[in-house]
């Protein structure tokens, strides 16, 4: 169980996390939405230990986390880091080793991984000569080469193509199959909603929303479109926790806030006319982020390698 | 892993890389192999055969004199006394023995018993042929003994052996010329491979930091480990390609001419190596500090400066310490670790310096490696994660603090 308690890192004037706290538990895979300057990849850089927090804990099962814990972590970085002249398999199989594997073992994971992710022809490539996407692919091997117990992923989706966000969801998700901690960072909201069991959002260095990706929505306002043959008057009679949204000639758009029953809405508005239409719809990840993060104090705020100098 | 482990592995790491370099690997075997042939070059050109014993050379070729007038009997015998066999070729004017040692029919001429003439010479070095200048002298002894009556001691006289000549000093000259050799090279030389390596070591720091391959690394290494194993494999790559440059060409001395290498050098070689991990170590620690607080090669030789400076100062004074290894500055730069790899270096060779003026050199030079290794790793650890603008002595310093 991975735990990140009252974090706080300042940059200067700048406060990237203030107090944040969560935790990731083995075999859950989270996603860590956020706007941008939010303190994602700080959290994450403070996480695997690359960089300190001025304030608060990280522990690993209860244990502040130490050289052995980040060596069966494995980190994605935003900035992608590879050696740019150093061969794929021996790239791979020498951060293996430094993770603590021997010798056989990162040769044989590093060739397992290469070829799971179809970099089978490239292996003795020297990272510089492969495609962004193909480079990125390397990236994610040498995150999991040395066969971690968590994961820690900034954007690992962005800039794949739809094939590669493929292969990379079927490992993510494998990998919490495993027993493996896994949280990446992404503003693929839809991509996060299929993909995560849970999510947890930031806005302004603190965790705003935390939960599981159904729960979430149940809790959330769902969407009912009606459209009634009779006219709108039905509406004036709505009860609390209903918000009327867009409405053309006989459709109407509602948000329904969790604790009402959309059949009351249906049986109200059918008693002015024929009902023509119903939608109901769960409310979208994006619209709880949104939500979750206007309700939030969102000050903008700088990204790390943005601090003025 | 063991922390050593850690160390050795990204040693490896580091020489394997570099031994992939093909320029690198190259540029140094051509310039070992360069280095053999010019060390086989004297030995070809037979230049340690100068003043050397001639006397078991095998039958020597006959001396072609040209003679204008007469040449008598006696002129003749103790010519070849003098000189060896001769083979006289007459000439009826000075004219045309001029001619005939100019086109090299002969290699010199006497002209009615008074002169002798030579070649014109061809370069700022040569010298009259020997032959012509023992004719010369042996003609005009044998003419005053004869004159005084004692024409038959001319051969005893020719015959007479130099006495030894004793110089001054315990050292032989051809070992001080060696060491002299020996100090020059190795001064440029350090200077060479401590400014070069100062580089590779602050571009390898430069590369990880720029590619923030560093990231991967910092999770599973402590920095100074990191540092470390950087600055352990390119110091044993520069070892190494020290041996590779100059093994072949001393062997080739060694066999082609070992009876004239003195055989005080041998040691000399250890001394060059000592003081190549001494200088390596103290400047590699300095460059990787200051390597880590730059994020783009541009920036390396600008941060490097102080550095390159030591080394260029450290340079001048093991120079200037070449003419005078025991004069006051040169012992006490000796002590001053930044100089001291080149300064005790010529010492060692040239001077005297006492036991324990080496031993404390050495030392305070080890002590100030421990000294800048402590502060380059504290600002490695400020430093490397801080990509973007040049960080600052004093943010790397205090960032390092947590």
């Amino acid at each position: 169980m991975l735990e990140l308690e009252g974090l706080v890192r300042h940059f200067g004037e700048v406060v990237a996390l203030d107090g944040l706290s969560f935790a990731v538990a083995p075999g859950e895979l989270c996603g860590f939405l956020g706007p941008n300057g939010a303190g994602k990849t700080t959290a994450m850089r403070c996480a695997v230990g690359v960089s300190a927090p001025d304030a608060g804990t990280v522990r690993w099962d209860g244990r502040p986390v130490d050289l052995d814990v980040r060596r069966r972590t494995g980190y994605m970085p935003e900035e992608r880091g590879l050696y740019p002249r150093m061969r794929v398999h021996e790239q791979l199989v020498y951060l293996a080793r430094l993770h603590g594997m021997s010798s056989a073992d990162a040769g044989a994971s590093a060739t397992r991984w290469i070829d799971r992710l179809g970099l089978g022809d490239r292996r003795d490539a020297a990272v510089e000569e492969l495609s962004l996407g193909n480079q990125q692919r390397v990236q994610l091997a040498a995150a999991l080469v040395h066969d971690p117990q968590l994961l820690v992923l900034d954007e690992p989706f962005s800039g794949l193509d739809p094939i590669a966000v493929g292969v990379m969801s079927d490992v993510l998700r494998e990998r919490a199959d495993a027993g493996v901690a896994v949280v990446f960072s992404s503003h693929q909201l839809d991509l996060v909603e299929d993909l995560c069991r849970t999510v947890a959002v930031v806005s302004a260095g603190r965790v705003v929303l935390r939960g599981g990706v159904a729960a979430l929505k149940r809790q959330g306002d769902r969407r009912l479109r009606l459209e009634v043959d009779g006219g709108t008057a039905w509406v004036e009679r709505l009860p609390d926790g209903v918000e009327v949204g867009a409405q053309r000639q006989d459709a109407i758009s509602l948000a329904l806030r969790a604790d009402i029953d959309p059949g009351e809405i249906i049986d109200l508005a059918r008693t002015s006319g024929r009902l023509l239409g119903v939608r109901l719809e769960e409310p979208r990840l994006s619209e709880l982020f949104r939500d979750a993060v206007d309700g939030a104090d969102v000050t903008p705020r700088l990204q790390p390698d943005e601090v003025p100098s | 892993m063991s922390p050593t482990r850690t160390v050795l592995l990204i040693a490896e790491r580091e020489v394997r890389q570099r031994l992939r370099g093909r320029l690198f690997v190259i540029t140094t075997l051509a310039i070992s192999v360069f280095l053999a042939i010019a060390a086989a070059v004297p030995m070809l050109l037979g230049v340690f055969d100068i003043g050397g014993d001639d006397t078991d050379a095998g039958p020597v070729d006959p001396v072609a004199i040209v003679v204008v007038g007469e040449l008598s009997s006696d002129a003749s015998e103790v010519l070849e006394q003098a000189i060896g066999p001769i083979v006289v070729q007459p000439a009826t004017d000075p004219d045309e023995a001029a001619a005939l040692v100019t086109a090299g029919e002969a290699d010199f001429a006497i002209v009615d018993g008074e002169r002798i003439v030579v070649p014109a010479r061809s370069g700022v070095f040569a010298f009259d042929p020997p032959a012509a200048s023992r004719a010369a002298e042996a003609l005009a002894l044998s003419e005053v003994l004869s004159e005084q009556g004692d024409g038959d001691r001319v051969g005893a006289v020719l015959d007479l052996t130099p006495l030894p000549v004793q110089q001054l000093g315990d050292q032989d000259p051809g070992d001080a010329a060696a060491r002299l050799v020996v100090a020059n090279l190795g001064v440029v030389f350090l200077f060479g491979v401590l400014i070069m390596y100062a580089s590779m070591i602050i571009n390898g720091v430069i590369e990880e930091k720029g590619s923030r391959v560093v990231e991967l690394l910092v999770e599973a290494v402590p920095v100074r480990r990191l540092m470390a194993g950087k600055v352990l494999g390119l110091g044993l790559v520069g070892l190494g390609q020290t041996v590779v440059l100059f093994a072949p060409a001393v062997v080739v001395l060694v066999v082609t001419a070992g009876d004239v290498v003195p055989p005080g050098i041998a040691p000399l070689a250890g001394l060059l190596v000592l003081w190549f991990v001494l200088g390596y170590g103290l400047y590699a620690v300095i460059a990787a500090g200051l390597g880590s607080l730059v994020s783009r090669p541009e920036e390396a030789q600008a941060v490097l400066t102080p550095a390159n400076m030591l080394m260029i100062l450290g340079y001048f004074v093991g120079f200037a310490s070449i003419n005078a290894p025991d004069a006051t500055f040169a012992r006490v730069a000796a002590l001053v670790p930044f100089s001291a790899p080149y300064v005790m270096l010529v010492r060692q060779t040239l001077g005297t310096p006492a036991l324990w003026e080496v031993a404390l050199s050495i030392a305070l030079t080890l002590l100030t490696i421990v000294a800048m290794t402590l502060l380059a790793a504290r600002l490695y650890e400020g430093g490397i994660l801080r990509v973007g603008a040049r960080v600052r002595l004093r943010d790397a310093w205090g960032a390092a603090k947590r």
